[in-house]
């Protein structure tokens, strides 16, 4: 059997059970719930199969290496692990509720790449790459990568948990007047070609929009919800974005084999050539932007009989941390052995490895932040929500955003 | 005990320097207290995280004329003084760097004795203002007598591997244990893990240095020329204390690092991979190149053939393969190995010709004649050898025409090819392999000498235990008191973790439960 047909039935599998998870949360069946988590281990199980099948097939086609070296592959194993460290979460909490979360996260990333984008091509690799530390290094930084994405699905219902009720329309409507201007600033000087220097204004700004929430968080709650607001739409907006250049590139243009889609990210909607369809996935996104904010408190109410305390959302997100960080310690570290061994640099500062170094300052920052007095609740919660986006920045930012020199960047 | 002792007097004396403080004593403490704070170690991760985005945005150590297609000039002038274009190796981000490891070392030696403390300190019984304080705890009435109810207690612990000690006193008896006390050492663990790689990262660049080699196949060189020269030779050449052992180029060029001893590049090669039908794709697989060492006398040492990820290295040297290139104003020789039929290639006998040139191969009894070299041939269907055009000259599938002779008389010619699907035609009995063609290509190394990679290296392994014992390791801590009221026995179980609060409250309710039972 080919592993590509196991990963659609596990596709199919974590769609079932996003729809079941929901439903869930919605109707308040207990039998729903009983039926996700069973979807849940069976589309799992496929999926496990499926990885291995693909490690099989890659020693027949006697290149012989582990399925993780590409965009596609890591995607998939990132898949992987993050169903992995829900169901352990599912199981120690007895909590189904973060399902309805973080199935929709696997079942997006996996559709978005599975058929096509891996039953292409095995492709060989170039020697730098022949490496078990790269081996141990991806490995290691995606499941840690996984465990973040899960504490920040968690940190997404504290939040909203959090919030006694929206933001003001007024500050809404600033939120997507600055999304508006913002763009048209950096369209305007991404052709004065001024680009880099729209990147560092935009980036001091967001950033010093981050250590307001997290010095003044507990305080200014309607800002807070407006951070909500965006990273939910962001992560929806980023999966949807994706899904639709699955859609548009593999199922309708077939994309020439063995070419990369990284290439091609995003070129169906934010980065098409036609200006109207930037601007209408733009549109799109600020009417998402809408839609969550002004239905947040709706959501709250559905999730409310299923949430767990607040007190306990902050124990799963500490405790997913002090699974991922140790992981994207190793991670880091197996990179940087690797390195060494390859040119005899341990460390490089090229923009990958000085994002997942920024990433990993940024969740030492959540640790830490126990020992400072008065932080606590909202605050770490939002650290830990800017640390995922940043896990998502060294992930696919490096790569679309500033010119990486890291494998993937490099390779295709 | 010894070490609780000297700890004991260590927390004496800060208490006696207490009394009389003079002007810098007071200072002193300040600077430490501003050192040991949690807070400050917060901002400057939050100071470091921010700043790293600088360099990652702009692009880092470009040429100059790079940076002006990409700025205006006012712009990249202004960046040039912040050392924008070179950031992670300005003054000021080494400095944040320095302020955070000092802030980790003075919060460690603050805290550290504390925690030995802890750690070396024995249980002691508690009364009841200390059972007051604890986290668990719960009054279990016991049917059975103290004798049993004290049994039934020491037993719940010890089957989950607690250690029991026993305190008689008047109140009555009191059982205490505690387990992973040495997890409190996982947090100093991560710490000093953090100032190891920064001691190793400061060793490496004093005394150590990063610099290329191009060797050609068939040299030999006893220099390779610096990227970053060794900071250490730097300063003690500008205080005149010793002679950096750095040779200046005259033109200005790069300087060279001599090695004192030789490389020599016996070989250097490029497998590709194959297509299913066998021949080269054009992909590289592997590069590798076989050097060998010779020392100050020529005398040959050892050789290895390196590869990307299998390096060389020599007295703390280390030859990484990194590239490679043509010598087009060099001619190569045509390299075959010729042997009988039926024989093993080792059986064979190498000779090396120069283009155009002919050599006599005793064992064959025949002349060879190399007429030509080119770097891409296949052999179509009808046995004709086609060649082709590669990229930059690459030797994807070279083919050699050679000629051969018997005394000055031409036998026949034939054309061998490094892969070959057919057979080349040779119609006596002996077979002529490709071995190479030698001479022309040189390998680019990256050489580097690294002596403080095994400090980081410690550092690296510290920090992968340490957070584990930090996260996962709990200090637990158990008490039991069995009293008699009036006539009742009365169990008290006390206890307390200093993490993973809602794990120890199941270990607690279960053993609870079961001394209940
Ligand atoms: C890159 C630098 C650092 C790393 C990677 C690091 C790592 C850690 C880790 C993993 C923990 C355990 C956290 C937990 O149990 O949740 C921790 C705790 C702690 N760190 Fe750091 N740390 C760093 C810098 C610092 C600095 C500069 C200070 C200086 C004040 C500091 C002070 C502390 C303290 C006080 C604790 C709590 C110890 C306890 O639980 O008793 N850390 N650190």
């Amino acid at each position: 059997m080919k592993s590509s047909l196991l990963i659609n039935i596990a596709t199919l599998s974590y769609l079932a059970a996003m729809v079941l998870y929901i439903s869930y949360v919605a109707f308040r069946k207990k039998g729903l719930g009983l039926a996700a988590s069973g979807v849940t281990y069976f589309g799992f199980g496929v999926q496990t199969i499926a990885l291995f099948l693909r490690w099989r097939e890659s020693y027949q086609m006697d290149i012989g290496r582990v399925p993780l070296s590409n965009l596609y592959e890591s995607l998939i194993f990132y898949t992987w692990s993050t169903v992995l460290i829900y169901i352990v979460v599912e199981y120690k909490y007895k909590a189904r509720v973060f399902g309805a979360f973080v199935m929709p996260v696997a079942f997006l990333a996996l559709a978005f790449i599975n058929v096509a984008g891996i039953s292409a091509d095995i492709t060989p690799l170039v020697p730098a790459l022949k490496s078990n530390w790269l081996f141990y290094h991806v490995l290691v930084s995606f499941l840690g990568y996984a465990a973040f994405g899960v504490a920040f699905a968690v940190s997404m219902v504290y939040l909203l948990m959090d919030a006694k009720e929206k933001a003001p329309t007024a500050h809404m409507l600033y939120g997507m007047g600055a999304m508006v201007v913002l763009a048209l600033i950096g369209n305007y000087m991404a052709s004065a070609g001024q680009k880099t220097v729209f990147w560092l204004g935009l980036g001091a700004l967001v950033l010093a929009w981050f250590i307001y929430l997290i010095v003044a968080g507990a305080k200014n709650k309607s800002q807070v919800f407006l951070f909500w607001s965006l990273c939910v739409t962001m992560a929806i907006a980023l999966l949807a974005g994706m899904g639709i250049d699955f859609l548009y590139l593999v199922a309708f243009e077939h994309l020439a084999e063995g070419e990369s889609l990284k290439k091609h990210l995003f070129e169906a909607t934010f980065l098409n050539p036609s200006l109207f369809v930037v601007l209408l996935s733009w549109a799109a996104v600020l009417a998402l932007f809408w839609l969550i904010w002004s239905k947040a408190m709706r959501l709250q109410e559905i999730l409310k009989p299923y949430s767990p305390a607040q007190d306990q959302l902050d124990d799963v997100t500490y405790r997913m941390i002090a699974i991922g960080w140790p992981l994207l310690t190793g991670g880091i570290i197996t990179g940087a052995v690797w390195a060494n061994s390859a040119w005899g640099t341990y460390w490089g500062w090229d923009p990958k490895e000085t994002w997942s170094l920024i990433t990993w300052f940024i969740y030492a920052i959540y640790l830490h932040s126990r020992y400072v007095r008065g932080w606590k609740g909202t605050q770490m919660i939002v650290i830990s929500a800017v640390g995922f986006l940043a896990v998502i920045f060294t992930y696919l930012g490096v790569n679309l955003v500033l010119s990486g020199l890291h494998s993937y960047g490099g390779m295709n | 005990m010894l070490i609780y002792q000297t700890v004991e007097l260590f927390f004496a004396r800060e208490g006696a320097l207490e009394k009389n403080k003079g002007v810098v004593d007071v200072v002193a403490e300040k600077v430490w207290k501003f050192f040991s704070s949690v807070k400050l170690a917060v901002v400057l991760l939050i100071i470091l995280a921010i700043v790293s985005i600088i360099g990652t945005v702009i692009q880092q150590n470009e040429a100059p004329e790079k940076y002006l297609q990409e700025y205006s000039q006012a712009t990249v002038q202004l960046f040039e003084v912040l050392g924008l274009f070179d950031m992670y190796h300005t003054w000021w981000f080494v400095l944040f760097l320095v302020l955070l490891t000092t802030n980790l070392t003075v919060c460690t030696l603050e805290r550290f004795p504390h925690t030995l403390k802890i750690i070396m300190a024995p249980l002691k019984p508690v009364d009841d203002e200390g059972l007051k304080a604890l986290p668990f705890k719960r009054e279990i009435a016991f049917k059975g007598g103290a004798d049993k109810a004290e049994v039934r207690a020491v037993n719940a612990l010890s089957a989950r591997r607690y250690r029991v000690v026993e305190a008689r006193g008047a109140g009555g008896a009191q059982f205490m244990t505690q387990k992973g006390v040495y997890s409190r050492l996982g947090v100093y663990i991560t710490h000093s893990s953090i100032i190891l790689i920064f001691v190793g990262a400061l060793i490496g660049s004093f005394f150590g240095f990063k610099a290329f080699l191009n060797l050609p196949e068939g040299r030999a060189t006893d220099v390779v020329y610096l990227r970053n020269e060794p900071m250490w030779d730097r300063m003690m050449a500008a205080l005149g204390i010793a002679e950096s052992p750095v040779i200046p180029d005259p033109q200005g060029g790069v300087p060279a690092m001599p090695l004192g001893f030789y490389v020599y590049c016996d070989n250097f090669d490029v497998d590709y991979y194959v297509n299913p039908a066998g021949m080269p794709t054009g992909m590289p697989s592997e590069y590798h190149s076989t050097l060998s060492v010779y020392d100050k006398n020529k005398q040959k040492i050892f050789d290895k053939r390196i590869r990307v990820n299998d390096p060389l290295t020599y007295r703390g040297v280390t030859f990484y393969q990194a590239s490679y290139g043509a010598m087009p104003e060099v001619r190569g020789k045509v390299v075959l190995n010729i042997r009988p039929k039926n024989e093993p290639l080792s059986a064979g006998e190498t000779v090396a010709i120069d283009p155009g040139g002919a050599v006599y191969v005793a064992s064959i009894d025949r002349t060879i004649k190399a007429l030509g070299f080119a770097p891409y041939g296949v052999r179509d269907e009808t046995g004709k050898v086609v060649l082709y055009q590669s990229e930059n000259n690459e030797f994807i599938n070279p083919a050699v025409q050679l000629e051969i002779y018997k005394g000055k008389k031409p036998v026949y010619k034939t054309e061998i090819l490094k892969i070959d699907q057919g057979q080349p035609y040779l119609p006596e009995d002996y077979v002529i392999k490709y071995a190479g063609f030698w001479g022309a290509r040189y390998t680019g190394l990256q050489v580097t000498k690294d002596p403080g990679v095994w400090v980081v290296y410690t550092g690296f392994i510290l920090l992968c235990i340490g957070p584990l014992i930090a996260f996962f390791g709990s200090h637990k801590k158990f008490w039991v008191r069995v009293q008699d009221r009036k006539g009742h026995t009365v169990i008290t179980l006390a206890g307390s973790a200093n993490r993973n609060r809602i794990g120890f409250e199941r270990e607690f309710n279960t053993i609870a439960d079961e001394i209940a039972k």
